[in-house]
């Protein structure tokens, strides 16, 4: 899939804008599901949507202020209890001191080229971790 | 949520001979595996192989007619693995309209 691109600028410093980016309540008012998110390298996070299907992710990078970065885990669980395959995209969102404010960028992406053994490999390894 | 794409969708679209296959199967319409390799830089074996993973994906279906096997593309996962990446982009720009509001509401807050 392609690399999915996009950002904003908001109103407010980089130290503002960080809580939104990490405190899981504020992440809960604007992801558009309830978040809860350990924000350390390796910690665990579960996000909720109100339709009920619910998806694990991993902290990958935490650099306050600057950059936060987390990996799907390769599924979802639906609301019926069901389990559904997903790519295990890596989320990076990057902060950026501009005149205007800060300006907060969004890159999804296949960390590495999918059906590659490597990807198969880890996305396996990201399921076990997941279960 | 739409209904999800398979990971096997993806795997099979990630690799650039593949997606020339299934392109020269939607130009051609149902197609056997010797008469699309006429039309790619590549072996039947190849075509076959490549074929034959499309199909485990769900991409293409095969029909056996005699000694011949006949493929062609299922519209509806393609459709679903295009849309759920069209759908991707989009919640980022709501997410990201919802999280100006929240930090320009937050700002007035204080």
């Amino acid at each position: 899939m392609d690399p999915i691109e996009r950002e904003v600028t908001l109103p407010a410093t980089p130290r503002e804008v960080w809580p939104a980016l990490t405190e899981p309540g504020e992440l809960s008012v604007w992801f558009g599901a309830a978040v809860e998110l350990d924000v350390r390298p390796g910690g665990r996070g579960v996000f909720r949507w109100p339709d009920g299907t619910e998806r694990p992710a991993v902290v990958e990078a935490v650099e306050p202020e600057r950059r936060l970065c987390f990996r799907w885990l390769p599924f979802q669980r639906t609301a019926a209890g069901g389990t559904a395959a997903l790519p295990a995209t890596r989320v990076e969102i990057t902060l950026d001191a501009v005149p205007e404010g800060t300006r907060v960028r969004v890159l999804e992406r296949e960390p590495f080229s999918l059906g590659s053994r490597r990807a198969r490999t880890g996305n396996r390894m990201l399921a076990r971790i997941g279960t | 949520m739409k209904r999800a794409p398979t990971d096997r969708i993806f795997t099979a679209l990630a690799d650039g001979t593949r997606r020339q296959v299934i392109r020269a199967l939607s130009e051609q319409g149902p197609s056997t595996a010797t008469g699309l390799a006429a039309g790619l830089p590549v072996t039947r074996q190849a075509v076959a192989k490549h074929l034959g993973a499309l199909a485990d994906a769900g991409l293409v279906t095969a029909t056996r007619r005699g000694r011949e096997v006949v493929y062609q593309i299922s519209p509806r996962p393609l459709t679903d693995a295009v849309s759920w990446m069209a759908d991707l982009g989009a919640r980022w720009d709501e997410r990201l309209a919802a999280l100006r509001d929240h930090v320009v509401a937050a700002r007035r807050r204080r």
